[in-house]
Formats: C-alpha cells, sequence, structure tokens
C-alpha cells in the first residue's frame, strides 16, 4: 500500500489542492461575480436615476421649449399688435395731418373773410357815423320844429281856452239873459263859425305836419344823396384842378400854335411876294453843299490812295530790302563765280602755252622730219611719236592733278587769300588750335568738379546721416533745441490717467490708515484678551508679508556672500598652497604659518632641522624676523651658524641658506 | 501792380495752408491713434477724406481734445510760433514713452527773384502727397514693436520762447523722451503747401 500510495497520495494530494485551487478560484470567482451584479445593480440603479434624471431634464426641457415658444408666439403676437398700432397711429398722423392741413387753410380762408369783413365794418362804421351826424343835425332841425309847432300849439290852446272861457261867459250870459238870446245866436253863429276856422286851421296845420315829416323823410334821402353828390363833387375838384393845369397848357399850346400860325401867315404873306436874292443864294447854297461833298468824296479817296500808297511804299522798301539782300549774295556768288573764272582762265592761258609749246615742239619736229627725210625718219618718227605719246600722257596726268587741287581748294571754301568775308584758312587753323586747347583745360577742370563734387556728395551722404541722428535725438525728445517750450495742455489724456491712479492710491492709502487705526481700536478692546499677551501687536498681514518677503530676500543674499566667502577661501588657501610649494621646489625651505604670526620653517633635505620665527616690532624699522625656537635634534653645527649668522651677522636669510646646504650635504651622505 | 496783389494773396495762402496743416493733424493723429490701438477699435468709424478712407474717433472726450489743440495750433501756426507737434505714445503701467511721433513743422522760403510769386502749388498735389504720409502711418505697423499692454497718449508742441500761449490751458512739460540706447527712429514722408513744409517721423523704443 504504501509502494502504490505514494503516487496515489501524491495524485490525491494533487487532485485536492487542485479541488482546494479550484474552489477557491470557484469562490473568488463568485465572490467577483458577486461584485459585479452587485455593480452592475450599483449602476443599473445609476442607469436609471440617470434615465429618471434624463426624462426629468427632457421634460424640463420640454417645458423651457414650450415656454420659450409660448413667448415667442407672444412676441410675435406683441410685435404684430405694435406694428398694428404703428401703422393705425401712423394712419391717424396722417389723417391728423391732412386735417391740420385742411384746418389751416380753413383758417387762412377765415382769416381773409375776417380781413375783409372788418374792412367791410369799417367802411359800414363810417358810412352810418356820416348818417348818423346827418340825422343828428336833421334831428336838431326837426327838434327845432317842434319847439315851434309846440310854440304854435301852445298859442291855440291859449286861444281855444279863452274862446272856451268867453263861450262860458257867453253861456253863462247865454242862462242869464234868455233875453238876449237872438243877439247870442248871432253871436253863437260869429262863435260857431271861429270855431270853424279854428278847427280847420288846426286841421290844416296837422296836414301841413303830415306834409312835413313826408318831405323830411324825402329830404333825408336827398341829404343822403347829396353827400354822395358832394363827394363826387370832391373828385371831380380834383379832377378840375388837374384839368386846369391841362387847361393851362392847352392855353399856352394855343398861344403857341396862334403865334406859330401867325408866323406862318406871315411866312406865307412873305412867300407870296419872293424876292430875287434868296433862290441865288439857295442855289449857290445848293452848289456849294454839292461842291463840299464832292470834295469830302475826293478827299476820302485821295486818302484812301494814300493809305495804299504807305502801303506800297512800305512794301517796296521791303522789297527794296530783300533786294538789297539779293544783291549782297549775288554779289558774293559774283566774287566766287569770278575766282572760279580767273582760274579758268589761268587754266585756260596755261592750256594755250602748252598748246603753243606743242605747237612749236610740232613744228620743230616737222621742221627735223623735213630735214632728215632719209632713212632714219621712220625710226625718230617713232621714237618722237613715242615721246609725244609720253608727253601727253604727263600733262594729262597734271592736268587731273591740278584739277583735283583745284577741286579741294573749292571744296575747302575757295582760295584761301581770296575769300572775301571768309577768314584766311590759317586763322582758323589756329582758331582751332586753340579752341581744342580750351576743350582739353575745360574737360580737365570738368574733371576736377566732377571730384569735387563727388567729395562733396560723400560729405552730403555724412552730414545727412548725422542730420537723421541728431533728428533722431530731437524726435526722440532727449535734445531740445535752445529757444523752444515743449507744451502740452494741462487736461491731457496722460495726466487724466496719472491723476486717476494717483487718486486710486490716495484712496488706497487712506483705506489702510482707517484700517489701520480701526486695528489699533479692535487692540485696545481685546487688550486684556488672551491673544495679546506680553505687548504684542497684531500686524497686518500685508505688512506681514513684506516682512516674510524682505527677509527672505536677505536670506538669500546671506547664502550668496556665504558661498562667495567660502569660495574665496577656497581659493586662497590653494594660492597659499601654491605659494608654499613654489618656495620649497626654489629654496628648499617648507613653511608653516600659525595663527599667532609664527612662522615655523623646516628644510626638505632634513626634516628634523625646523626652526620657528616670529616677527618683532621694532618701533623705527618695521618688521624683522626673530629666531624663537629650534628644533629638538637639530645637528650639532647649527650652534655654530645660528650663533655666527643670527647673534653676529643678524642676517637669517644667510643662516637659512647655510642650514640648507648642511643638510642638503648630510642627506647626501646619509644616501 | 504785381507787387501790391503778393501780399493779399500771400495771406490768403498762408491761412488756407494753416487751415490745411491742422486738418492733416487731425487726421495723422486719429491714424495713429487707431493704428496703434490706443483706444479701441470700436471708437473709431469710416470716414471719406483726401480720396481714401480715413478712421476718426467718435470718443467725445477725446474730441474735444483734439480740437481744442487744433484750434490753438491753428493759431500758433498763423503767428509761425511752433515748431514741432509731438504725439506720444506713454504706457499706463510703467510709464515709459513708447513712441514718439514727430512732425517738424518749417516755414517754406519764397524766393527771393523779382520775377513775382512762384506758381501756386495744386492743392490735388498736395492731398496726394497727405494721402500718401497716410498711408505710411498705416504701413508702420508692419516694422514698429507690437505693444502689448495699456497705453495712453499726449500731443506736444515745441513753440518758441515768444510764443503767446494761453497760460491756464498750457502748461511747460517733460518732452517724454525715450531712453538714448533703445531708441529707433524712422523718417517718413513729407508734405509741402506754398507756405509750410511738414516732415514725419517716427521715434520708437526697441529692446533688441
Amino acid at each position: 500500500m504504501s509502494r502504490v500510495d505514494p503516487q496515489l497520495s501524491t495524485a490525491k494530494r494533487k487532485q485536492r489542492t487542485q479541488v482546494f485551487t479550484s474552489h477557491m478560484a470557484h469562490a473568488s470567482l463568485e465572490r467577483q461575480l458577486a461584485a459585479l451584479q452587485t455593480a452592475k445593480i450599483d449602476l443599473e440603479s445609476k442607469l436609471r436615476e440617470k434615465d429618471v434624471q434624463i426624462d426629468r431634464l427632457e421634460g424640463d426641457r420640454r417645458w423651457l421649449a414650450e415656454r420659450e415658444q409660448a413667448e415667442r408666439e407672444e412676441k410675435e403676437r406683441e410685435r404684430t399688435e405694435r406694428e398694428e398700432e404703428k401703422r393705425k397711429s401712423d394712419t391717424e398722423i396722417r389723417s391728423q395731418r391732412n386735417a391740420m392741413r385742411a384746418l389751416r387753410e380753413e383758417f387762412a380762408d377765415l382769416e381773409d373773410a375776417h380781413s375783409t369783413l372788418s374792412r367791410q365794418t369799417s367802411q359800414t362804421i363810417a358810412q352810418q357815423k356820416a348818417e348818423i351826424s346827418t340825422m343828428s343835425r336833421q334831428l336838431t332841425r326837426l327838434q327845432d320844429q317842434i319847439t315851434e309847432m309846440q310854440i304854435i300849439a301852445d298859442d291855440r290852446s291859449r286861444a281855444f281856452e279863452t274862446l272856451q272861457s268867453q263861450y262860458d261867459e257867453l253861456l253863462e250870459a247865454q242862462d242869464n239873459t234868455i233875453a238876449r238870446r237872438s243877439g247870442e245866436d248871432e253871436n253863437w253863429t260869429i262863435v260857431r263859425e271861429e270855431l270853424h276856422r279854428q278847427a280847420s286851421h288846426l286841421r290844416s296845420v296837422e296836414a301841413a305836419n303830415v306834409k312835413m315829416t313826408a318831405e323830411l323823410t324825402v329830404l333825408r334821402q336827398r341829404n343822403a344823396s347829396v353827400e354822395v353828390l358832394r363827394e363826387q363833387k370832391r373828385e371831380l375838384e380834383r379832377k378840375l384842378t388837374a384839368a386846369e393845369a391841362l387847361n393851362e397848357k392847352v392855353v399856352k399850346l394855343e398861344a403857341e400854335l396862334e403865334a406859330a400860325r401867325r408866323e406862318r401867315e406871315e411866312w406865307a404873306s412873305n412867300s407870296t411876294t419872293p424876292s430875287r436874292t434868296p433862290v441865288s443864294v439857295t442855289q449857290s447854297l445848293s452848289n456849294l453843299r454839292l461842291k463840299n461833298a464832292r470834295l469830302l468824296e475826293e478827299h476820302g479817296s485821295n486818302v484812301a490812295l494814300l493809305r495804299r500808297r504807305e502801303m506800297e511804299l512800305a512794301e517796296s522798301e521791303e522789297r527794296e530790302k530783300e533786294l538789297v539782300n539779293t544783291c549782297t549774295k549775288l554779289e558774293k556768288e559774283v566774287e566766287g563765280l569770278k575766282d572760279k573764272v580767273a582760274r579758268a582762265d589761268q587754266r585756260s592761258a596755261l592750256a594755250e602755252r602748252e598748246v603753243g609749246f606743242l605747237q612749236a615742239m610740232i613744228t620743230s619736229f616737222t621742221a627735223e622730219e623735213a630735214a632728215q627725210e632719209d632713212g632714219d625718219t621712220t625710226r625718230v618718227d617713232s621714237a618722237t611719236r613715242q615721246r609725244v605719246h609720253d608727253l601727253e600722257k604727263l600733262l594729262s596726268e597734271y592736268k587731273e592733278n591740278s584739277a583735283k587741287l583745284e577741286q579741294q581748294i573749292s571744296d575747302l571754301g575757295g582760295d584761301p587769300a581770296s575769300s572775301g568775308d571768309m577768314r584766311p584758312r590759317k586763322q582758323l587753323v589756329e582758331e582751332l588750335e586753340e579752341e581744342r586747347d580750351r576743350r582739353i583745360k575745360a574737360e580737365a577742370a570738368l574733371k576736377a568738379s566732377t571730384e569735387v563734387e563727388e567729395k562733396h556728395l560723400v560729405q552730403i551722404d555724412k552730414l545727412e546721416q548725422t542730420l537723421f541722428e541728431l533728428q533722431g535725438e530731437i524726435g526722440g525728445g532727449r535734445h531740445l533745441p535752445p529757444g523752444v517750450r515743449v507744451l502740452s495742455l494741462r487736461d491731457n489724456p496722460a495726466s487724466q490717467w496719472e491723476d486717476l491712479s494717483r487718486k486710486a492710491m490716495e484712496r488706497v492709502k487712506s483705506e489702510n490708515e482707517a484700517l489701520l487705526k480701526r486695528l489699533k481700536e479692535v487692540e485696545e478692546r481685546i487688550g486684556t484678551g488672551p491673544v495679546n499677551h506680553g505687548g504684542e501687536e497684531l500686524v497686518p498681514r500685508q505688512s506681514f508679508e513684506v516682512a516674510v518677503q524682505e527677509k527672505e530676500e536677505l536670506e538669500d543674499a546671506l547664502k550668496q556672500k556665504d558661498k562667495r566667502l567660502m569660495r574665496l577661501k577656497q581659493i586662497y588657501a590653494a594660492k597659499s598652497e601654491e605659494f608654499k610649494e613654489a618656495i620649497a621646489s626654489i629654496l628648499g625651505l617648507k613653511l608653516a604659518f600659525y595663527p599667532n604670526g609664527q612662522v615655523r620653517v623646516t628644510s626638505i633635505f632634513d626634516l628634523s632641522a625646523s626652526f620657528v620665527f616670529q616677527q618683532a616690532k621694532n618701533d623705527d624699522t618695521g618688521m624683522t624676523m626673530q629666531l624663537v625656537g629650534a628644533g629638538e635634534d637639530s645637528p650639532e653645527e647649527v650652534d655654530q651658524l645660528m650663533r655666527y649668522w643670527v647673534q653676529e651677522a643678524q642676517c637669517i636669510p644667510g643662516f637659512l641658506a647655510s642650514i640648507t646646504l648642511e643638510c642638503y650635504e648630510k642627506s647626501k651622505r646619509n644616501a | 501792380m504785381a507787387t501790391k496783389q503778393a501780399p493779399t494773396r500771400q495771406a490768403i495762402t498762408l491761412k488756407g495752408s494753416t487751415n490745411l496743416v491742422t486738418e492733416f493733424f487731425k487726421y495723422a493723429a486719429n491714424t495713429i491713434l487707431f493704428q496703434r490701438g490706443v483706444y479701441p477699435a470700436d471708437d473709431f468709424h469710416m470716414v471719406k477724406k483726401y480720396g481714401q478712407t480715413v478712421l476718426v474717433t467718435q470718443d467725445l472726450a477725446l474730441e474735444n481734445y483734439l480740437e481744442k489743440i487744433l484750434k490753438q495750433v491753428n493759431k500758433w501756426l498763423l503767428t509761425g510760433s511752433v515748431t514741432q507737434l509731438v504725439l506720444a505714445i506713454i504706457s499706463k503701467d510703467t510709464r515709459t514713452t513708447m513712441e514718439r511721433w514727430v512732425f517738424d513743422i518749417n516755414l517754406v522760403e519764397q524766393p527771393e527773384s523779382g520775377d513775382g510769386p512762384a506758381p501756386a502749388k495744386p492743392e490735388s498735389e498736395i492731398q496726394a502727397e497727405i494721402r500718401n504720409i497716410l498711408k505710411q502711418i498705416v504701413s508702420t505697423v508692419t516694422f514698429l514693436p507690437v505693444i502689448d499692454e495699456p497705453t495712453v497718449f499726449n500731443i506736444l508742441a515745441y513753440t518758441s520762447e515768444s510764443a503767446d500761449v494761453p497760460a491756464d490751458e498750457w502748461v511747460d512739460t517733460d518732452p517724454l523722451a525715450i531712453e538714448a540706447g533703445k531708441s529707433q527712429q524712422v523718417k517718413l514722408r513729407s508734405f509741402s503747401t506754398d507756405v509750410h513744409r511738414i516732415e514725419a517721423m517716427v521715434a520708437y523704443r526697441y529692446e533688441g
């Protein structure tokens, strides 16, 4: 078993472990699953929340969108309303304006009507006033008449009363005296008659009164027409005055006319008896006039002629001038031609001479020929012919030459000696030379001046550069030309800004002061509290920060200083080391400096030979070295040397040098 | 006759020339303030002038300020007592001068020869010269250093000692110089009327 077991057991163990691990894994997976499920549930719940939130938000959004829509609609509606109102108001305004215009027109019409009416009323008033005045006049007249009538009526009534009284008396008398009735009857008849008369008179008076009132109305009307007539009369009078002036004129004119007529008559009477003299005189006059006219005409024609003549004269003068010019020109030409002719003559003379010479030659030849008509003739003849031919050739060549030369002369402007207005050629040549010299000089001068100009240009360039720089100085405001003031408006944007910032600064300062004050107050109030102990004061945070910052800066500076000092020390130490080494290698001495000012000197050849020196202060000579101590196991010779060099010679360098020598030899010996 | 007529013509040209120069300063200052961004670009509106479009400020305070200065400058020009006008652009924070736009004003010397006054320069030619200067001011943006901080400006007038100065408005001031080692300058075009010659230049601070 135990043999079989191991494998089995191992297998079992493995299986168990695997089971265990798988179990563990399962468990862990389950855990994870559970965790994931919870996570999932969480997430789902979150999702649900989100959904809910989203729904809510959606709802909100929809609500807001609806609100917005509604608002927009409302706005739209309002706008339309506004527009409608505006349109309405516009139309209203337009109608109001139209109405106003119409009213204004009406107003104007009314004003016109008013003015016309006022004019009419004033006229009517004037008329009525005039009427009133006439009426009042008539009234006074009528009142007078009435008073007269009353007086008459009073008289009548009085008369009537007397008659009544008489009648009463008579009645009494009748009563009393019936007997006297017959007499009374008579009286009665008389009375009746009288009464009748009175009544008729009264009636007639009344009729007269009525008639008079009728007349009065008629008269009133007449009076009005009279007024009108008077007006017309006044007008006519005015016209009359004008007419009178005209009349006067007419009279004057008539008088004149009359005078003229009379004169004419006189003239006529005179003409009826014409005398002889006037006719002749008039005839002569007319003759003279005719003559005068003719003379005038002649004069005009003469003047015209004169002008024409003058013109002709001027023209002829001009022509003369031209002719003179052409004359001189022709003369010059003639002279040239004469020259040419002379030359041709010369040539012809030359040719004639040649011809003569040749003829002479020919005659001599013919003579010779005649003389030698024997056998030699043919030879001579041919020779002479040859010669003649040569000579003729020569001649023609010469002629050609001379013609060429003449041509050249004429090309050069004729004979230099002969030409009239032209200068001789020599002179021309001289002048030409002079001109050339002058030209060369001028060119040299030009070159010099161009050089100078170039120099000047360079200088100008330099000067312009400096000018530009100096302008920059002025433009940059660093240089102020003398006699110039720089001004600016007192109230400019820069100063405004400055004022503003200064104001802000001052405000901040005052605020700060107030705060400090407040702080002090607070401190005083809580002075007994636990915060403030040992006279400690509250410091404003700002100033504390400033102080902290300052402190940091100072610390930085200190650190930098320390660093520098250290560096210096290091450098100093390195330098002094170098120095010591240099001394050791050159003098064979090692030096060690002590802080108390002593110096220890050791020879490099014998380290046991060391001496200590100290600076001794003498009052007069300044500083000297003084041997203070020597090494313990120094060689024996050192004492001697010390005595000699230090005590007797007082020369420490010598002492050291001899020590060095001694030590060197000793070390050499030991080696 | 010619000698009698000359002074009146001179007087007319002086006045006309002064007005022309003053107007030029107005448009030049506006162009500089716009191009250099001293005021926001929204403050400016376009105006036709000298046959081209020029931007002019709508800021009332600035307009008043320029108007006041130009009025006085016009007076000085008539008496010939102003020699230079400078528009300085200053940093708000450090108060250093960034740019100085310098306009030199020179009186043109009349030729002394006896053959009457020189023929008047046609206005169209003067306008062309002014147009060229304004265009050059616009083109200076290409080489001037970029200004990326808030700035403010001031206008200085260089006048003679004898100039008539309204004391309550104008004060003597610092010339707002640019540091010597950090200054560069560029000469711009010039223009001239029959009476005045204006030479433009810009000096600017440049730390290369």
